[in-house]
């Protein structure tokens, strides 16, 4: 099985899953500064899948690419770029570097296909993107809080959620 | 045919065999568990929160506290991460010492994980106590080189943060001498150990379609027979220097994996051999004199992953141009080796349910973050 | 799957040998049990061997710790001057993870710069997390690990520990680590040197030196006496030439101090009365601590106004400094007074002991009004440590 460079990747899903692929538009990450240095905006070089095309690219990688083992999905708040960035880790048994799928969903509507009926081991990962982020996988057996209580409220990895001064620490602290 | 009815207790989160904090949630039929779901968060501080606040370099500390068995490797992956996204070049004699720093982490975690594991099974503390004599004295060399014996924080971007001291390569070849013995020994008291077999032979069986959908990693996936290691999969640091084989299971149950963490130990002193060979050819010091220590790394992300003694233990980072990293994520292999336990456990005593527990080798401080 | 330099093995598993008797693998464990249990006899101490005991008798026994073993930070002062080494820069305040390191820099009372000195210096103990960036990053060697792990109280109050408490000479320095100190011992003495020189008066000598600061304080009234041949040597040896006019607002202090001396006399007289109720007994004893503080304070002051003989009418400056030694005396005294049932004599020794500093220091009243209040701090402390057994 040969390893793939993200520019393959994307070519050859492009050929296959016509539609799955989007063209990604920089990130600014944060808001620049008025005066100063600008940190510049960050134009990712991974494959970026449209939601609805996610669990059709996952299981491309998967059955055709040989890229069976899902390793991580980490989720990057934007709050500057108002989205959600899911990213996709693929690891192939033969070894080598990852292929990468990221997904973008806007931050006041994060619904994403859930991988878990086809990656059981999805599934922590979903949840704790859930608890974290409050990012909704739709098609989740079990999506419930993780590392939070059931009856928190608000998502405490959303970089608006409040250092300090919220409910639970008070505003002394 | 008696009628039996289902129940659901919990196991936890108080109770010392079950590695900190930490609730399972299983439904019984009689005696036989028809499903656990793991319950933590116990512990949950929102480490990565907290590094979103810090430095990249006061992230350093805290990574040792993720899973405090195995400081140096954290602390080896986050570094890792880090150089990538600042492109800091590490002097090879750093990734030597890194590497010898890992390797000895991995032994000891091996040897108290392996005591635990028979603590687990009723044998209480004779293994622990003989695995934590040579845990106890790789720590004293961590002591003696980084200053600290769990808490190492021993890696800086570029290196390490100070060079080994004077006595550590002869009190290091001493070890050498004494781990095979050690090694041997374990296998002596436990591998046809009678109790162990049965407590262990055909229990918490894990296949390895089951394995990779579940996205497993370390002594757990290799138990259940596929050869996939990272330092072998991606080799990083020096690793492609070394000769070291992979040990897999067979049938991937509690018995393989112990023989997994056996086998390992010995790869891991093969290696160690060998960077004592090579250590003092190599060139650079310990640290890139030229690497700042309050890096601002360009935008960007990247993923920095390590074979840990618990797993691929990963770091994913986003930078947005300041000494803040804007994202900090922590793939936890503790964390991700637990979602198969429900599956594992599935079918056998709940008697058993602690040895496969012990058999995954969790650190609640590494699972809840 | 292809591995490069190396090979995938199989563990073998089962029982490798036949067995002739059940139960023969646990008698071999037995056996495995049986000779560690005959080596724990003796002591072990190399690491080459796996038998014999290797634990140690913690209490009358102690390790042998490795150099670079660090516990918590600790501060270090050159004996030979008396100076602390820290310049209050404030980079280990930055880069401490957990934020439990505080500074505030020392400024000269005169001109109100800053000086490279620390005024006060708090780390608390019970968050930090002893991963030693501090240590690494300060560039004048002032901050360190200590070794002493023994660190465990009851009061978690005395977790927070200040400047006095963080204090170590750098021989003790360099009897726990002696080689990591001479690596940078040259280094650390000479910016010392430099950082001396910016220094006026005692700012940035260790507090618990009495001696030391009071050599200091001679040395440089030498300096002083001997740089200006001309004008008449110190205040002291002068004669007085005129009788300055006292200004309204000394006045009022003088006043004051005898206002304030009458009354801490009389406190002093009615607070044994009191000691039997216990509430109003405490807050006459803070009230008398505050009376009797500012009198120390008014008597520090008094010498100062009074005296004629000033070269120069050093007023502001004086003025300034005694108003810092108020606050000092002050903060003294509420320290004093916060431990009950010791008040009166906590409350009772400072001023007296600040007074009689006064008296002997009047000269130079500016030093004299600070000296005071490090006194009065020192004797209040004091009282309130015999009172705390």
């Amino acid at each position: 099985m040969p390893r793939l460079s993200p520019e393959e990747l994307r070519e050859r899903m492009a050929r296959d899953l016509p539609g799955a692929v989007l063209e990604a538009a920089p990130l600014q990450v944060t808001a620049p500064p008025a005066h100063g240095p600008q940190p510049g905006a960050f134009l990712t070089t991974d494959t970026l899948v449209a939601p609805a095309h996610l669990v059709a690219a996952a299981l491309y990688l998967r059955d055709t690419l040989g890229y069976a083992f899902l390793s991580d999905i980490a989720v990057v708040d934007y709050l500057a770029d108002g989205l959600f960035e899911l990213v996709y880790r693929f690891y192939t048994l033969d070894g080598g570097d990852a292929l990468v799928l990221k997904l973008r969903v806007p931050r006041d509507q994060p619904a994403v296909p859930s991988l878990t009926p086809h990656w059981p081991g999805a599934n922590f990962h979903e949840r704790e993107a859930f608890d974290l982020f409050g990012i909704t996988f739709v098609g989740h057996p079990y999506l419930r809080r993780i590392y939070m209580w059931d009856e928190f409220e608000g998502w405490p990895m959303r970089k608006d959620f409040p250092k300090q001064g919220d409910k639970y620490i008070g505003a002394d602290e | 045919m008696l009628k039996t009815e289902e129940l659901q207790i919990n196991i936890g989160p108080q109770h010392p065999s079950t590695h900190g904090v930490f609730r399972m949630l299983v439904t019984v039929d009689g005696e036989t568990i028809t499903d656990l779901k793991p319950v933590f968060g116990y512990l949950h501080r929102n480490h990565e929160q907290i590094a979103e606040q810090n430095t990249y370099l006061q992230n350093m500390p805290y990574t040792d506290r993720l899973d405090y068995f195995n400081s140096m490797a954290n602390n080896h992956a986050y570094a890792m991460a880090v150089e990538r996204l600042a492109g800091i070049e590490v002097p090879e004699r750093a990734e030597y010492i890194r590497v010898l720093m890992v390797e000895l982490t991995r032994i000891l975690n091996h040897a108290g994980a392996l005591g635990f594991l028979i603590n687990d099974m009723g044998m209480w503390q004779t293994q622990l106590a003989f695995g934590m004599r040579e845990r106890e004295k790789i720590l004293d060399l961590f002591e003696s080189a980084s200053g600290a014996r769990l808490m190492c924080n021993y890696f800086r971007f570029g290196g390490v943060a100070r060079d080994l001291p004077p006595d550590f390569l002869p009190r290091l070849k001493d070890l050498l001498i004494a781990l095979p013995s050690f090694v041997d020994e374990l296998e002596r008291l436990l591998r046809e150990n009678e109790i162990l077999l049965q407590r262990s032979e055909g229990i918490g069986v894990l296949p390895r379609e089951l394995a990779l959908a579940y996205s497993v990693t370390g002594p757990v996936l290799r138990g259940s027979g596929v050869p996939y290691d990272v330092r072998k999969a991606e080799p990083y640091s020096v690793y492609d220097r070394f000769d070291f084989d992979v040990p897999v299971g067979t049938v991937g149950d509690v018995y393989d994996r112990f023989l997994v963490r056996v086998e390992e130990m010995r790869q891991s002193k093969r290696i160690i051999e060998q960077i004592l060979e090579q250590l003092p050819d190599a060139s650079g010091g310990h640290i890139n004199p030229k690497a700042r220590q309050n890096v601002r790394p360009p935008v960007g992300d990247t993923y920095a992953r390590v074979e840990s003694p618990k797993g691929e233990l990963g770091f994913y980072l986003v930078s947005d141009g300041s000494g803040k990293p804007y994202r900090y994520k922590v793939r936890a292999p503790s964390f991700i080796n637990l979602t198969p336990l429900g599956d594992m456990c599935r079918g056998y005593k709940v008697a058993d349910v602690v040895v496969i527990l012990g058999s995954i080798d969790i650190v609640m401080g590494e699972v809840d973050r | 799957m292809q591995i490069q330099r190396g090979s995938v093995i199989e563990v073998a598993r089962g029982k490798r040998t036949v067995r002739r008797i059940p139960g023969q693998g646990l008698l071999d464990g037995m056996a495995v049990v049986w000779k560690h249990w005959q080596g724990s006899f003796r002591k072990n101490v190399s690491f080459s061997e796996i038998h014999g005991t290797f634990t140690m008798e913690y209490p009358e026994e102690y390790p042998k710790l490795p150099e670079a073993y660090r516990n918590m930070p600790i501060l270090l002062y050159d004996e030979e001057t008396g100076h602390e080494l820290c310049t209050s820069c404030f980079q280990c305040e930055r880069i401490c993870p957990p934020q439990v390191i505080h500074m505030t820099q020392a400024k000269d009372p005169a001109t109100g710069k800053a000086v490279p000195a620390v005024a006060e210096f708090v780390i608390e103990y019970d968050a930090c997390m002893s991963c030693g960036f501090c240590a690494e990053v300060c560039p004048f060697d002032a901050i360190k690990m200590d070794h002493d792990f023994e660190l465990s109280t009851a009061d978690h109050q005395g977790l927070t520990v200040f400047k006095e408490q963080l204090n170590r000479p750098i021989s003790y320095y360099e009897r726990i680590a002696p080689t990591m100190w001479t690596e940078v011992r040259d280094g650390a003495l000479k910016k010392l040197q430099g950082n001396i020189k910016r220094r006026p008066d005692v700012i940035g000598m260790a507090p618990n030196l009495a001696e030391k600061i009071a050599a200091r304080r001679r040395e440089l009234a030498a300096a002083a006496a001997a740089a200006p041949a001309t004008p008449p040597p110190a205040a002291p040896a002068a004669p007085p030439t005129e009788a300055r006019k006292l200004t309204p607002e000394e006045k009022a202090a003088k006043l004051a101090a005898i206002k304030a001396a009458n009354a801490a006399k009389q406190a002093g007289e009615t607070l044994p009365a009191a000691a039997p109720a216990p509430p109003a007994d405490e807050k006459a004893a803070r009230l008398a601590a505050i009376r009797a503080n500012n009198a120390a304070r008014q008597a520090g002051e008094a010498p100062a106004a009074a005296a004629p003989a000033e070269p120069t009418p050093a007023t502001p400056a004086d003025e300034k400094a005694a108003r810092l030694a108020a606050i000092r005396a002050n903060n003294a005294a509420r320290q004093a007074g916060e431990a009950p049932a010791a008040a009166a004599p906590a409350a009772a020794a400072p001023p007296a002991t600040a007074a009689e500093a006064a008296a002997e220091a009047a000269p130079v009243d500016e030093k004299a009004a600070r000296l005071a209040a490090i006194r009065a701090k020192n004797a209040a402390r004091k009282a309130a440590e015999q009172q705390g057994e």
